[in-house]
């Protein structure tokens, strides 16, 4: 990996070759969707499992296209990435802002450097948004619901495309009253390639 | 001596949002002219349903006048009343204060987990409306 100045151009030259959408209909649309959830499974545990199964298949498929447009880029494929750090980057700095217009930060390494966490300042899924409070109806608790959760799976799908399973979880939220939104990921192994050891040539 | 300013967000049904606003402290209105007010701004609903029609403006201005007060109106593209008691207060005042709101109440009905016509619980709305209320009214 080259620099860290050079993930933040080559993802801001993506994002400019990205088709671009309204960013409210983009927040309205994911706003309805979770809305939707909510009213199907009442239970805010399973709307987030529901988020995350959602994020995963947007993940498994975005990562193609980020691979095949990073590549043009004359970036991504020339030079792989080594660590966890470098993946870390490249999954803030450029499939971030490739995806969504916004600058994601790293940071909150582990000691083994087995996990980091995202750093999100401004967060396109929940302009608008506020969390309804304890006081109209107490029933159906959604400060529980982690309401972008559909970022988790997006991350954990894109990541075991590339054969690292990943553990996804966001740890703050602005609509909670956190200043920022933080994602914390956790590696869990790296997956060894599709052929198993049958296949393999001597 | 100001009278006291009562501002209520009408929907289809039901009254949606409501928030008394004291411009001085101190003046504390007791219980029967706050009633008094109350009855004041929905009688004059009728009104704001027969001056509606008069005009394509969002902003209907004073549609009705008891003793000192007076009621002005805004109705939002989707027939939802703002209301406001006061007791005499300049035109284009009111209508910033009402485009102010206007701008919050759309911020409101954006969000996703609020459904349209139903009462405003939002407690950031409140604020935010009373903010206005007292840069504008006071």
């Amino acid at each position: 990996m080259s620099s860290k100045s050079s993930a933040a151009q080559s993802g801001q030259a993506l994002w400019t070759k990205m088709p671009k959408a309204n960013a409210e209909l983009f927040a309205l649309t994911y706003g309805s969707l979770v809305t939707e959830l909510v009213r199907d499974y009442e239970d805010p545990i399973e709307v987030n499992a529901q988020l995350d199964r959602i994020g995963h298949s947007i993940g498994v498929r975005c990562v193609d296209e980020f691979l095949s447009k990073a590549d043009v880029a004359g970036m991504g494929m020339t030079t792989q990435c080594q660590s966890l750090r470098d993946t870390a980057e490249v999954v803030a700095k450029m499939g971030f802002k490739m995806f969504l217009g916004v600058q994601a930060e790293v940071g909150g390494f582990s000691q083994d450097q087995k996990s980091f966490s995202i750093y999100l300042q401004d967060n396109p899924l929940s302009t608008f948004v506020e969390l309804p409070g304890d006081e109209q109806g107490g029933s159906d608790d959604l400060r529980r619901l982690k309401y972008s959760n559909v970022y988790c799976g997006v991350i954990r799908g894109a990541l075991e495309q590339v054969n690292l399973k990943v553990e996804c979880n966001i740890v703050r939220d602005t609509l909670k009253g956190d200043d920022l939104n933080e994602i914390r990921v956790e590696l869990k192994e790296v997956l060894t390639d599709g052929a198993g050891d049958d296949y393999k040539e001597e | 001596m100001s009278s006291p300013i009562l501002f209520v967000i009408v929907g289809k049904n039901e009254p949606l949002f409501e928030a008394e606003i004291d411009t001085h402290t101190g003046s504390q209105g007791n219980e029967l002219s706050t009633r008094q007010n109350y009855f004041v701004l929905h009688s004059a609903l009728d009104l704001v349903e027969k001056s509606a029609w008069t005009t394509t403006n969002m902003y209907l201005r004073v549609v009705d006048k008891v003793n000192h007060q007076q009621v002005s109106t805004f109705l939002t593209a989707g027939n939802i009343k703002f209301m406001l008691l006061h007791g005499g207060k300049g035109d284009e005042v009111i209508k910033s204060f009402f485009n102010e709101v206007y701008g919050y109440y759309v911020k409101l009905s954006m969000n996703p987990f609020y459904k349209y016509d139903t009462p405003i619980t939002s407690k950031a709305f409140e604020t935010r409306v009373r903010a206005a209320a007292r840069s504008y009214l006071s």
